[in-house]
């Protein structure tokens, strides 16, 4: 009986071995988890992420990077399962759809031994990810509160478009309050306009039936600046008011460079942070160097001066 | 004995006709509300705010009519919406090159955007009636096919229209005739002309006769599935209507386009009296419950009374309440 | 009225000039009707009489327009059914009232549980369902499922529930409907043994010898008046049937001159099989002529009529109008042929029930009433002609097609079908669920259509139809036409010998070739 376990348990750990030694000498296979674009960012993050996969295989022919896309919480947890039995990754990037039901899932892929990053949503157990990569929810509120602060000199009325009903809305919703805060500015109303240009322009239309007198509109996110835009130009009224979106998409960068009165700034939320979390994961493997750490990846404010730097025409986003 | 019968005949002699006049009652208290909530929402503005909106879904929702008074259903019509924009987009802004900035370009596209809603009308039609598949069955499969294929054409992004097209497009949706937009004045059209095609002829007959009892309708001489056939056609053809001024709005299109829009058209059709499993539809009721739906969202947004979590409940609440107005026997039951 | 306060003890439920009117149309006129303890009282009337009106007030389903109701002397109002219960009046539906899923001794006990604190007390209950069904000397056990129940058992159940209601007067309506002869006789000894304990029981039904065999008194009804109410002695079977319908029963079929020999062959099939339903089948109508296609059900006729008018696949075969071969692939075919065919599935095939008669009348020949719009005015004179000329008794000309009753929504369905004026008429089981009195009123309108000129198929399963009705006779078996049969030769026994396939035996040889 004794015997048996232990040539069980020897014949696993070569079993295990094997594959390793394997990728070390040949392949070093990189799983990429994240969601299906259901709005302009998670666009924007797939083409990135697309992007840097193409990138980087030609870069490195050891390399393979599956990505997977998954539709919801239960979904991301198949996929992990087959990168791990299917493709027995080595490295794992993953921006979990959400935290929580995530977490064991992700756990288990780190008992194989795989490296784990976690981009933009941390897992809710701490110290499973040896890498963390992330926007800053909280400081893309407090850079736009800052501006429009600015802008008004401490006074004035604003209305809020939120986005989807998220903890990611949350923090940013909450970091614009207490940014704004002791000031003159009143927030007239918020309403859930869900990252989407149909809902940013039916919101925004009853926003201005509803509010004669509005100075700064905080959009919160670029496709709904968009159709908030829209309403703007249709009640004409492009001269009472300015609107403070958020991501980076390219069409509102492009206006920030062309000095719109209307999108004077963007905040910058990079859906290129998938790529980054690649190459930081890849460099793991291909570089001697050690890669461990959080990334926070700042929410700079664009501006008609560096908005050049932020300009990517070929993304989709 | 006698004289309480009779005068209870009487009353019953007024009693008001819930069925038919459910749907008008319900708007009815809705722009009560809608006052009450906030003085704005009965502004020009925001009534011609409103009814511009309620054009896609209402044009939409008076081809489901058609649809669902056969006996069908089509769950397609978001994600058809969503395709055709898409495509119009790409087509016009490859025509430029050739047609150049100008209303032919635009023309060819709506001109096109017709023949793919007719087409991808005809396939539902097609493949329900000859393949003898449930239409529901057959419409969420094609609802899947739409949508992934904008989000390939869009590789996974959004479609934009060339901005100096849109320009000349843009107020097909903002513009106005006689103070009425031009999406509202299509929606009229386009409701107008479904009545009188639902009740006023030979195929709107038809469609009812098959939608109370299929085996009547053959037995009657019909042609049963060219006419179901033709319900999806219709549908179609009113999706690229739809569609038509849809995109100058916001001059894109993307995966997230008309996303749940075929409830809302079902919801719409529903509120408004047709019977969901057929034989009986009315469009003028459709139209009212397009309208009532807008203004369910438009009342929402003009009050921070409700936590806006809740909007969906209040909404669901509404539809019901409407529902039920014209349903329930309100008479004193014998 | 000398022996009315004697009378009154006497009973135990009396209505008196009971009047009953649904919207504008009057149903019940001035019924006087009573039960008395230890009787059977029968109930009889043609379909629409007014017999199922009457019962629902009786037993508080309905409410009268005017009129009184005592139970045991006392004048009450039977507000709704749970009253008349409460009275021990209680129905026995022709559909059954019991719950299929859940056991007999549940089913009695049903809504009146009884109850020991708050839970179930099952052991009184069951011991008090054997003692009912014993009473009944019916052995059923409690425990069983009613689903597992024959249907004379299931009656039983339903009896056994009246009777733990302490029923005063049981109604029952048509309850031998769905029983074997043997389960009538069972029926019979425990109404006896009803009758010996006191109680009243209503008794409608159709079967006349039934009604000699154990009802006590006869209340006939007519068109909701009530026409006559006697001891059964004093009346003959030969008496009810005639005071039902109001007119004997050998003037039903019309007197019909014999058809010449030389009238045209209007159509004409050769040969024609339906793919596992006909085999070769052919005919030849002339005009002017009833042809009768007689046969066992599932011997093919309505498959191959289907085929005729394109509403069915067929395998081959030809057919001709006035000897020229004719193309009908579909219906519509057919009605440009001027052939129209009176499907047997009223409800199924033939109207909307849920739809007006105005649409339902012109759905056939909708092209007619306008080329692009339809023109309501015409299509409402059209219903208006029709109402008149197929005599379809509607209150309301805006009614549904399924409110009416069966005799009139079949003359609605042959005012459909005449629409299109058509020449050739197939008529399939015309009379089938329909009263005695609309039947007589549609073998006038098929004599009235040959003596116009038409030709009609007549498909009927009743033998009194074909042999009154038609001048020859197909008949067919599994699939094969066994024989035609004209003049004297179309007589009950010769149809059943060619239908059973005791004769044309040589086409039995062929099928198994």
């Amino acid at each position: 009986m004794k015997l048996k376990t232990t040539m069980i348990a020897a014949a696993a750990a070569i079993a295990l071995s094997l594959p390793g030694l394997a990728a070390a000498k040949e392949i070093t296979t990189i799983g990429v988890s994240i969601p299906a674009p259901t709005h302009g960012w998670a666009q924007g993050m797939n083409w990135h992420a697309k992007q840097a996969k193409k990138r980087l295989e030609l870069a490195y022919p050891g390399l393979k990077i599956i990505l997977e896309l998954a539709s919801d919480p239960s979904d991301q947890a198949n996929d992990l399962e087959d990168m791990v039995s299917v493709h027995k990754i080595d490295g794992l990037v993953i921006l979990p759809f959400e935290s929580e039901p995530l977490t064991d899932p992700v756990l288990r892929v780190k008992k194989t031994g795989a490296f784990i990053t976690v981009v933009d949503r941390g897992l809710s157990q701490p110290g499973i990810e040896d890498i963390y990569v992330a926007g800053n929810n909280p400081e893309l509120g407090t850079i736009s509160a800052n501006y429009i602060k600015g802008r008004l000199n401490n006074k004035g009325d604003i209305v809020v478009l939120r986005g989807i009903p998220t903890t990611i809305d949350d923090e940013r919703v909450a970091a614009f309050l207490e940014g704004i805060k002791g000031t003159n500015i009143k927030v007239l109303d918020m309403k859930h306009a869900n990252w989407n240009r149909d809902d940013g322009f039916e919101v925004m239309q009853d926003f201005l039936a509803r509010f004669p007198k509005i100075d700064a509109v905080w959009a919160q996110d670029d496709d709904i600046a968009i159709g908030v835009m829209e309403a703007v130009k249709q009640a004409k009224r492009e001269k009472d008011m300015f609107i403070v979106g958020g991501a980076g998409m390219k069409g509102i960068i492009k206006r920030v460079m062309d000095g719109d009165p209307l999108i004077p700034v963007d905040v910058l939320y990079p859906p290129a942070m998938i790529a980054t979390a690649m190459d930081v994961t890849v460099a793991r493997f291909m570089s001697n160097g050690p890669v461990s750490g959080r990334y926070i990846l700042g929410s700079p404010l664009i501006t008609k001066e560096n908005a050049k730097s932020y300009y990517f025409p070929d993304s989709p986003f | 004995m006698t004289e309480l019968v009779r005068s209870m005949t009487t009353a019953m002699r007024f009693d008001f006709d819930f069925k038919t006049y459910g749907p008008f009652l319900a708007l009815l208290a809705l722009i009560i509300l809608g006052t009450l909530v906030n003085p704005a929402f009965v502004s020009e503005a925001n009534m011609t705010n409103m009814l511009t909106r309620s054009a896609f879904i209402g044009i939409i929702a008076v081809g489901a009519t058609f649809v669902i008074t056969a006996g069908g259903i089509d769950l397609s019509v978001g994600s058809m919406a969503a395709f055709i924009a898409g495509i119009m987009i790409i087509i016009m802004n490859t025509l430029l090159g050739t047609l150049g900035v100008g209303w032919l370009t635009i023309l060819t596209g709506m001109a096109l955007s017709v023949v793919i809603g007719f087409a991808a009308g005809m396939i539902n039609g097609l493949v329900t009636t000859r393949g003898k598949i449930e239409a529901f069955i057959v419409t969420l499969g094609t609802m899947g096919i739409y949508r992934s294929l904008v989000t390939y054409f869009a590789d996974g992004g959004t479609l934009s229209l060339d901005f100096s097209i849109r320009e000349i497009y843009r107020p097909i949706y903002y513009d106005a005739v006689l103070g009425i937009p031009y999406p509202v004045l299509a929606f009229a059209l386009v409701a107008v002309a479904g009545y009188v095609v639902l009740n006023k002829t030979r195929f709107g007959r038809h469609c009812f006769a098959i939608g109370s009892n299929e085996h009547v309708a053959k037995y009657s001489a019909i042609h049963v599935n060219r006419v179901k056939t033709l319900t999806y056609v219709l549908q179609g053809i009113c999706v690229s209507i739809a569609t038509i001024i849809y995109v100058p709005r916001l001059g894109s299109a993307s995966a997230s386009t008309g996303v749940l829009w075929e409830l809302e058209a079902i919801a719409a059709v529903i509120i408004g009296g047709t019977v969901l499993k057929g034989g009986y539809g009315r469009i003028w009721g459709t139209v009212v419950g397009a309208i009532m739906l807008t203004m369910i969202g438009n009342i929402l947004n003009l009050t921070d009374a409700i936590s806006n979590y809740l909007n969906g409940t209040v909404q669901g609440a509404i539809i019901i309440v409407a529902v039920l107005l014209q349903r329930g026997n309100w008479r004193r039951k014998k | 009225m000398d022996g009315n306060r004697q009378d009154q003890n006497k009973t135990i439920l009396r209505v008196k000039g009971i009047n009953k009117a649904f919207g504008s149309i009057q149903v019940l006129f001035g019924i006087d009707f009573d039960v008395r303890p230890g009787e059977v009282h029968a109930l009889l009337g043609e379909n629409g009489a007014g017999k199922s009106t009457l019962v629902k007030i009786l037993s508080g389903y309905l409410q009268p327009t005017s009129g009184t109701i005592d139970v045991a002397g006392r004048s009450i109002e039977l507000t709704d059914s749970s009253v008349g219960e409460d009275q021990g009046i209680v129905l026995i539906h022709q559909e059954f009232n019991l719950a299929e899923q859940l056991t007999v001794e549940e089913n009695i006990f049903l809504g009146r549980e009884a109850f020991r604190s708050c839970f179930l007390d099952k052991r009184l209950m069951q011991a008090r369902s054997r003692e009912l069904l014993q009473e009944l000397q019916c052995d059923i056990d409690p425990d069983t499922r009613v689903q597992d129940l024959s249907v004379s058992d299931k009656q039983m159940v339903e009896i056994a529930k009246a009777i733990s209601r302490d029923a005063r007067v049981l109604i029952m309506d048509e309850p031998t409907a769905v029983l074997t002869t043997k389960e009538v006789k069972v029926l019979f000894r425990l109404i006896n043994e009803l009758k010996r304990t006191g109680v009243g029981i209503v008794y409608i039904s159709h079967k006349l010898d039934e009604i000699e065999a154990i009802a006590d008194r006869v209340t006939i009804l007519r068109d909701g008046h009530h026409i006559t109410t006697d001891r059964t002695d004093n009346l003959k079977p030969d008496d009810m049937a005639r005071l039902m319908v109001g007119r004997g029963l050998n003037d039903m079929f019309p007197e019909r001159p014999p058809l010449g020999g030389d009238a045209d062959v209007v159509l004409k099939v050769d040969n024609l099989s339906v793919p596992g339903h006909v085999m070769d089948a052919s005919l030849e109508l002339h005009k002017g002529e009833v042809l009768g296609f007689a046969g066992l059900i599932g011997a093919g006729r309505t498959a191959l009529m289907e085929a005729i008018v394109g509403l069915r696949e067929r395998s081959g075969g030809k057919i001709f109008r006035h000897g020229q071969e004719a193309c009908i692939r579909s219906l519509g075919d057919a009605s440009d042929l001027r052939m129209a065919y009176l499907t047997k599935d009223r409800k199924g095939c033939g109207l909307l029930m849920q739809m007006q008669l105005r649409p339902n009348l012109t759905l056939l020949a909708l092209d007619q009433y306008g080329r692009y719009l339809i023109d309501e005015e015409r299509e409402s004179k059209a219903l208006s002609k029709a109402i008149e000329e197929f005599d379809i008794r509607v209150g309301d000309v805006s009614a549904t097609a399924g409110t009416l009753s069966g005799g009139n929504q079949q003359k609605l369905l042959l005012a459909k079908i005449m629409q299109i004026d058509p020449e050739v008429i197939i008529i399939d089981e015309p009379t089938r669920g329909i009263d005695v009195g609309t039947k007589h009123q549609i073998y006038m309108f098929i004599n009235e259509l040959t003596r116009q000129g038409k030709s009609l198929i007549l498909i009927s399963s009743e033998m009194q139809e074909i042999i009154g009705l038609c001048d020859r006779v197909v008949v067919m078996r599994s699939g094969f036409v066994t024989g035609t049969l004209s003049g004297d030769e179309i007589e009950e026994h010769e149809i059943m010998r060619y239908a059973t396939g005791l004769k044309g035996v040589e086409r039995d040889d062929r099928i198994s070739a």
